[in-house]
């Protein structure tokens, strides 16, 4: 036994049959999905403050002192807070309303009321902005035009082009966050922590106000939080609406900064203020969220009795049916219609039909074929490579496979904070140069699209991981599986409706992105929202309604394709 | 067959030691159940001995070889060992038959001689009719019988398990310890088994180690631990006990109280003077009423004190008094055969034999 | 039917491929060798695309694909690929002749001088061979006579900025349009900023493209534009679309829009040949017939009920002039108009 080599035959012997190595094989495979994560976000966000904090003579703090001294740009800010912030409170409102009856009371179809909210999800917020311009255009939109032959007055009904018709679209496409959120709590709030405090001698409007209230408290400033930086993250929409009146918002002040002659000092600048805003108010939501945390509220799921709405029950029906109508039905329809006729604004007769706007799209117009692949292929590809990416974080957040790793969380969930377009400013800045001149590429979409959506496709896979007992995979690997081996037979089987739905969100997510892809596409690289963008700018509704309904069609067609394979309600298992 | 050795293992979870320089060994073949109440860190150094964690310091050998130590961590699935999981870690899409044949995949088996040893394991667990079935349409009893199956038809050298009955009603688990037990006499391999119920590690183990707060209390055969519990902790958490306190005196006599003195038979390494705590069973007292009180008893030396009933429960195959002593605020439990019934205030004798009364440091 | 139609159109061709020098044989055989040609356009996108259509019917074999959007977005990401390194644009077209100025001072474009060009007018050309105005349109005010009477329409630029036409009035965007660009400079040189400070008093609806406020205006979401492109609202009008077009008293802002091929083309063959192309009779007499463009070709016919150039006041602005300008009249714009 004193042979050099005696000892490592030693191992190997004791073990028996498998052998003893010292070193877990699989280790590189999480240390480079850890390390891929890193680069991915540190690089474009790290870009910005350097290029916010640089002129050509070196470090300075002039492009803030531009920011923040140009009234313009003040005015920007300004409307942003005002819309970000209505958008919070109506969203709140329509979304814990709808959330509650859908959870809570004994409102009829509440399987489709869910499914339209969902719609109302999946709708891209520009698309809806897009068809709310057909529809409340002060002059010749169809609500005002029927509110005018209906009263004979020569106002206008509503104007879109206003802050507030900003706010009205924004929270339409917002409050579905909210909705979830709510609904969840709802959810897990059991009637027995209401009984108990009945029991007590509490009346009913008491125990609404100090147990339910509380309880539900956390999610409703999450909700308003949400949706407060979601709206701040819109790019489509406030162009859409905000612009025709000179109403600027940050995002459409940050895209404005790009064309010639650039100016990606003071873009960068501008980006820094709403990370932050965007940074404190996710911290203040976790917090708020987590300290009376969910755990009190979930854990035994409890029985839950029903409000009964009585005579109210047809009202409040056509209450949530009108709201979904504004969401979904009124938009859905002017879409279908600007796509079928020739002139949207007058009936559809026989005369105005017309198949020329698809025949345009689809075989005429070379810009929206290559988008329209390039965007499935964008879609396909980013939700595949995301959610496996996904899938190794999560799983190593959720096995803790090495030390540390709690901290890929943050950089996982990172893009959270980071709205699309400020994104786009930073892989802009880092990789429109060499040696990662991926810009001109669809690449640059690609890793912009990947960035955007892993907190999405983390934070499913991470509850998919969640639920499955850690001792599962164990079991298979003291038996003789690594952990790759262990991952394929067990816990991927087991978490393949998660993934699933994870590649779901990612995709439909991908197909309807804009507010980074503004910044990013070259005509060579286009996409189907960037066309739409485009053809906005040149008045194409046609052809847009057209091309809208392609993107909204494709998203159900996945949705449902996916829900039929894996069997259950994908949206629901979101949060 | 395979030796266990842990030599110093510590592991801390967040500042906390979970585990605190522990030593222990394990020899070819025995069955060693590591018992303790939950957070005492047995299901960690299970863990450890898996290689599903890496020790912050001390070492893990089998058969005298290190796998695992700050700097070496042979992974879970190069340690021929098997686990049994409290969850039974039944992997719910496959059924039984897969369940227990995975584990050959890792081993050069031939197809034939693979669906061979799953049938044999699965008869002996008595699950071959269920072999098609999916966890979900089994029972719990069923489901821990696959893991078992699950965790022996690999022929591992070393067999942990992590407190596998704790999810099963009182009759099965009662009757899966025996099963257990039995399956370990007929393979002889190298056990280690984590519960928090003693009964349950006194059924199955060669040797109980007790363990509180990350440390060993104590390691011995159950018999030791039961009749000559080192610790208080040990002689509290196993069986039901009396605990004394007192200053150790000449002749082996402890002062309990005023002019109260308690004979031991040995000083178990105490000084005089010295405080200790002594641990008295309470199926070890006797009562008796003054009047029969056995000359037999006396001549043996015998403890004798006398006191007061103040509580007495009825279990059917026995009655579990209070009785306090005079003049004293002691109070004493007493387990005693039902035969002889002692009423409420009735004034009785307490007996105990030296020998029974055990110093735990 | 179809076949016929086929046989009788190769018939008509025959003699011009005969007609056609070695020359052009070998440019023909190398651009379809590039099989492609990159085409940054701001020409309206149903006008470019018939263009590229018709072009690819005669030059099978080489795809067209046209890139439109608005001419100082063309600028933008010409520029961008410039900065990043990326060579895709083969021909850089837009309505703002300034851009042309500025390209060639960055040395961006290169030297061709097609054969057809040699007809137009010095008004349409680079004296240095750089770049050819492809086509030229107008700047007018539309109005929709189903809500504005003819005897109400505005006649002058002037007749805007009465108050009378608050909350009716719609304009394009020159940080967008090149046509608009070129329409504000114009503008600019006959009354100043005042004129458009006064005219946002009106509420103006702000547009991107020069294009828009005909569909704005048929629509009836503004009933009169401040500006447009007027071939467009030709072409909208002559659609059926509820739109007449006023050209102001005062004079009309020409717009001439100029091609280029750019110095680092991929497709250099295929632009030449595209850019040939485009200066043919052919294709320039398509422009003004389907399109209602104006261009520089001197044998082309104009429909009937348009004007003739020569009848109107025009206002044309230097392109140097444009360039020195672009900077500040994007930036006034949105002050003036908020975006």
């Amino acid at each position: 036994m004193s042979l050099p080599g005696a000892g490592v035959l030693g191992k190997l012997r004791v073990a028996g049959r498998p052998g003893l190595r010292r070193i877990d094989a699989t280790l590189p495979v999480w240390v480079g999905a850890a390390l891929f994560l890193v680069f991915l976000m540190l690089l474009p966000l790290g870009s910005i403050f350097v290029t916010s904090l640089r002129d050509e003579h070196g470090i300075t703090l002039r492009n803030y002192l531009d920011v923040f001294t140009e009234e313009a740009f003040f005015k920007a800010i300004w409307n942003t807070v005002v819309v970000s912030f209505w958008v919070g409170v109506i969203a709140l409102g329509i979304g814990a309303l709808l959330g509650w009856l859908v959870t809570r009371t004994d409102l009829p179809w509440k399987r489709a009321i869910r499914a339209l909210v969902m719609a109302s999800f999946v709708t891209p917020p520009f698309l809806g902005a897009f068809a709310w311009t057909l529809l409340a255009g002060p002059n010749a939109g169809l609500l005002n035009k029927l509110y005018r032959s209906l009263t004979g007055s020569e106002e206008h009904l509503l104007n879109i082009f206003t802050i507030e018709g900003l706010i009205f679209v924004m929270a339409l496409y917002s409050f579905p966050y909210v909705f979830s959120m709510i609904a969840n709590v709802c959810e897990l709030i059991s009637s027995d922590l209401e009984d108990a405090a009945n029991i007590l001698g509490a009346g009913k409007m008491r125990v609404a106000l100090s147990i339910t209230l509380p309880l539900a408290a956390p999610a409703l400033v999450g909700g308003f939080i949400i949706a407060f930086l979601h709206s701040l993250s819109l790019f489509g929409a406030p162009a859409i609406l905000g612009l025709p009146s000179g109403i600027h918002t940050i995002t459409t002040q940050i895209w404005a900064l790009f064309q010639y002659p650039p100016r990606l000092d003071l873009a960068a600048a501008f980006s820094v203020p709403l990370l932050l805003t965007t940074m404190c108010l996710i911290a203040l939501q976790k917090k708020i969220l987590g300290r009376r945390g969910y755990s009190t509220v979930g854990g035994k799921g409890g029985q839950r009795r029903l409000v009964q709405l009585g005579v109210l029950r047809f009202p409040v029906l056509l209450l949530v049916v009108g709201i979904l109508s504004l969401s979904v039905f009124l938009p859905y329809w002017i879409l279908l219609k600007a796509a079928l006729s020739k002139a949207w604004a007058v009936p559809l007769t026989w005369d105005n039909f017309t198949l020329g706007n698809f025949g345009f799209a689809f075989f005429s117009y070379g810009d929206t074929q290559r988008a329209i692949l390039n965007t499935f292929k964008l879609g396909i590809l980013t939700a595949t490579v995301g959610t496996l990416i996904a899938a190794l974080i999560a799983y190593i957040t959720n096995r803790q496979i090495f030390r540390g790793a709690r901290f890929l969380n943050f950089f996982a969930l990172a893009p959270l904070v980071v709205p699309g377009i400020v994104l786009a400013v930073g892989l802009f800045i880092a990789y429109t140069r060499p040696p990662l001149a991926l810009y001109g590429t669809i690449w640059i979409l690609f890793v912009a699209y990947l960035t955007k959506e892993m907190p999405i496709g983390f934070s499913q896979a991470e509850t998919t991981f969640k639920s499955i007992h850690p001792e599962l995979e164990e079991a298979s690997r003291i038996v003789g599986a690594n952990r790759l081996r262990a991952l394929r037979d067990v816990t991927a089987p087991l978490a393949r409706s998660g993934l699933i739905a994870a590649w779901c969100f990612i995709f439909v997510g991908v197909i309807r992105e804009l507010s980074a892809s503004i910044l990013l596409f070259t005509p060579k690289s286009k996409v189907v929202s960037v066309v739409i963008f485009d053809l906005k700018e040149e008045g194409q509704i046609g052809v847009i309604a057209v091309l809208g309904i392609l993107l909204l069609v494709v998203s159900f067609l996945v949705i449902f394709t996916v829900q039929r394979l894996v069997g259950r309600d994908v949206l629901a298992s979101r949060e | 067959m395979a030796t266990v050795q842990l030599n110093g293992l510590t592991k801390s979870f967040a500042e906390t030691a979970a585990v605190n320089d522990l030593t222990l060994e394990i020899a070819d073949g025995e069955f060693v159940s590591l018992l303790g109440p939950s957070g005492c860190g047995k299901t960690t150094t299970l863990r450890l001995v898996a290689g599903f964690l890496k020790p912050d310091a001390g070492q893990i050998r089998v058969n005298s070889e290190v796998v695992s130590s700050p700097s070496i961590l042979v992974p879970p699935e190069r340690r021929s060992m098997s686990m049994i999981f409290q969850s039974y870690a039944v992997w719910p899409h496959m059924t039984v038959y897969q369940n227990v044949a995975y584990g050959l995949k890792f081993r050069s088996v031939t197809t034939a001689e693979s669906d061979r040893r799953v049938r044999e394991i699965l008869a002996v667990v008595k699950l071959a009719h269920l072999a098609g079935r999916y966890p979900a349409e089994l029972s719990g009893g069923q489901q821990q019988r696959v893991a078992l199956a699950r965790a022996l038809v690999v022929k591992p050298e070393i067999l942990l398990m992590d407190e596998p009955l704790s999810n099963l009603d009182a009759n099965l688990r009662e009757e899966m310890r025996f099963e257990i037990r039995r399956l370990h006499d007929e393979f002889k391999i190298t056990s280690v088994y984590v519960t928090h119920d003693q009964s349950e590690a006194m059924v199955v183990a060669d040797r109980i180690c007790v363990m509180n707060q990350g440390r060993v209390e104590q390691v011995g055969r159950p018999e030791e631990i039961y009749e000559s519990p080192k610790t208080r902790f040990v002689s509290e958490f196993i069986g039901k006990t009396n605990l004394l306190s007192g200053s150790l005196e000449e002749g082996n006599r402890i002062r309990i109280g005023d002019g109260l003195f308690l004979r031991v038979a040995n000083e178990g390494g105490s000084r005089r003077g010295e405080k200790v705590w002594v641990c008295i069973r309470p199926h070890d007292l006797e009562l008796s009423r003054a009047a029969d009180h056995k000359q037999s008893h006396v001549q043996e030396g015998f403890n004798s004190f006398s006191g007061t009933v103040t509580r007495r429960i009825y279990f059917g195959d026995a009655v579990d008094y209070l009785v306090q002593l005079a003049g004293t605020d002691l109070v004493l439990r007493v387990i005693a055969p039902p035969g002889r019934r002692f009423g409420m205030g009735e004034k009785v004798f307490v007996l105990v034999h030296p020998e029974r009364c055990v110093i735990v440091g | 039917m179809r076949k016929i139609f086929v046989s009788l159109s190769v018939a008509l061709f025959v003699p011009l491929v005969n007609l056609a020098s070695a020359q052009d044989a070998s440019l023909i055989e190398a651009a379809k060798r590039e099989g492609k040609v990159a085409w940054y356009t701001s020409l309206a996108l149903p006008s470019s695309t018939a263009l590229a259509k018709l072009f690819q019917d005669k030059y099978k074999g080489v795809e067209v694909e046209v890139h439109r959007t608005g001419s100082q977005r063309v600028l933008q990401r010409v520029m961008q690929e410039v900065q990043a390194g990326i060579k895709n644009a083969d021909i850089i077209h837009t309505s703002d002749a300034g851009h042309f100025v500025l390209l060639k001072d960055k040395g961006l474009l290169m030297k061709y001088v097609p054969r057809g060009t040699a007809v137009i007018p010095d008004g349409f050309k680079d004296k240095d061979g750089f770049y050819y105005g492809m086509r030229a349109t107008l700047t007018i005010i539309p109005y929709n006579p189903k809500i504005i009477s003819e005897s109400e329409a505005p006649r002058s630029w002037r007749e805007l900025v009465d108050p009378k036409w608050k909350g009716k009035l719609v304009t394009a965007h020159p940080g967008y349009s090149g046509i608009i660009m070129t329409h504000v400079a114009a503008l600019l040189n006959q009354f100043g900023w005042d004129y458009f400070k006064e005219l946002s008093r009106n509420r103006l609806h702000l547009v991107q493209s020069a294009n828009d406020p005909a569909g704005v205006v048929a629509s009836g979401e503004r009933p009169v534009g401040v500006n447009c492109a007027e071939y467009f609202c030709y072409k909208t009008m002559k659609q059926g679309n509820p739109l007449k077009i006023v050209y102001p008293k005062e004079g009309v802002p020409l717009v001439v829009s100029p091609t280029a091929i750019a110095k680092d083309a991929p497709h250099p063959s295929a632009a030449k040949l595209f850019t040939e192309f485009i200066f043919t009779k052919e294709a320039q007499q398509m422009l003004a017939d389907r399109e209602g463009l104006y261009t520089g070709h001197p044998e082309v016919t104009y429909p009937k009920d348009k004007p003739r150039l020569k009848e109107l006041k025009l206002l044309p602005v230097d392109p140097q002039e444009l360039e020195d300008k672009n900077a500040e009249i994007k930036k006034r714009f949105v002050e003036i108009f908020g975006a």
